[in-house]
């Protein structure tokens, strides 16, 4: 199982890229992270920068060949649904051990509440995707097509 | 562990825990739900009913009773979850799945202390995944439903999760208005209230939601279409930082 790490543009793609870290081999889960955010310019602490969120790695160390990589590394901001987010991510002997929200937006009352959300949420999704601890999936009803490409198919074939 | 899946009513059905004779005693529950009220087999009870075949009144005691069931929640939820198609026709989709995997789980019962029954995304569990591990269940995010957004932890009296959204395929989401949530996710001690209230507070507004919430019988996580998140307190820990899930796994 290979472990990859992408610290740049993480940022709101964090499950995604860490379910597929997590399951390895598992294609199904390692769904392309397409942003669709304005993600943009390289990782603040770091030389290397990612905004496609599918491969790259960052920091150096951390590449695609599993090697152990350590330290903090901040992912540059990104327009979410849920604002504007900066997300930092720590990383120790090449897993996620720690996933923190920078910079939320706080554009008026509305978007506070939103933001006080989403940082609890993508710290969640990231931590909790990483340790597969999900025996299922719960979400708008998916058809029997759509159950092929669904998280909980992935879920099944792993049989976690 | 062991894991079961077979399509029906149009989704998959997913079984962890369940041997072989009680995955075949599930299947059997869901066939025999299908069978008669599946509106897309001209064969069945309730598309003889829609037909004009057969009167309501006919029908089999098991099928009016699943009308008064739906019935009664309609009244429940203010006509947001209602068994009536804009066009009159009877559709009790919005019961049916649920009470499949209500049944589906009493089967299982008789076979095992531990399983896990999700009927596309509709879920029940008894008992726990592992001796020291309660079973969990991510929640979909309604912008990716490749991603999960948070995870419910299914301890205590709460057996049962299920999600309901815009995106969602079944027909008996009825807006009545313009829409406030884009997903609602339910946490219930039993599969048909969560399932049926997730589908009214998708179709529902903020005071709804309130009010539904307000006898504390149910935890809901709520997305609305401006981004906003609601949560009652019960379902705040389903998307707050837990540091139990921090620790490594062994390779």
């Amino acid at each position: 199982m290979r472990a990859r790490v992408v610290a740049g543009g993480i940022v709101s793609s964090a499950a995604v890229l860490v379910i597929g870290w997590q399951l390895g081999g598992q294609p199904a889960l390692t769904a392309p992270a397409q942003q669709g955010t304005t993600a943009s310019g390289g990782p603040s602490s770091t030389g290397g920068s990612s905004t496609d969120g599918g491969s790259s790695a960052s920091g150096g160390a951390a590449a695609s060949g599993g090697a152990s990589a350590s330290g903090s590394f901040t992912g540059a901001a990104a327009e979410t649904q849920y604002g504007e987010v900066q997300v930092r991510v720590t990383i120790a002997d090449g897993r996620i051990t720690d996933v923190t929200a920078l910079h939320l937006t706080d554009r008026d009352g509305r978007s506070v509440a939103i933001s006080q959300q989403a940082a609890p949420i993508l710290r969640q999704e990231a931590l909790q995707a990483q340790s597969a601890q999900i025996q299922a999936v719960s979400g708008a009803t998916f058809t029997s097509e759509g159950y092929t490409t669904s998280l909980q198919s992935a879920i099944d074939q792993a049989g976690l | 562990m062991t894991v079961t899946t077979f399509t029906t009513m149009g989704t998959v059905v997913t079984l962890r825990g369940a041997g072989p004779a009680a995955a075949a005693e599930v299947r059997a529950v869901f066939a025999g739900y299908d069978h008669r009220y599946s509106l897309h087999d001209p064969a069945s009870v309730l598309s003889r009913i829609a037909a004009g075949t057969l009167r309501l009144s006919d029908a089999p005691a098991a099928v009016r009773e699943v009308y008064a069931l739906a019935l009664a929640w309609r009244d429940r939820t203010g006509g947001a979850f209602t068994p009536h198609r804009p066009d009159g026709v009877v559709d009790l989709s919005g019961v049916v799945k649920a009470l499949a995997v209500r049944d589906a789980g009493a089967a299982l019962d008789a076979h095992a202390e531990d399983w896990m029954i999700s009927a596309g995304g509709d879920v029940l569990v008894r008992g726990r995944y592992r001796p020291d591990t309660s079973w969990a269940v991510g929640v979909v995010d309604p912008a990716r439903r490749d991603t999960v957004v948070g995870v419910v932890r299914l301890d205590g009296t709460r057996r049962s999760v299920c999600t309901s959204g815009t995106a969602e395929r079944g027909e008996h989401v009825w807006r009545r208005s313009v829409p406030t949530f884009v997903q609602a996710t339910v946490v219930a001690d039993d599969v048909v209230t969560a399932d049926v209230l997730a589908t009214a507070v998708v179709a529902d507004d903020e005071d709804d939601l309130r009010r539904l919430t307000a006898p504390g019988d149910v935890d809901v996580l709520a997305f609305g279409v401006d981004g906003t998140v609601w949560a009652t307190p019960g379902a705040a820990r389903v998307v707050a930082p837990d540091a139990g899930a921090v620790a490594p796994r062994a390779r």
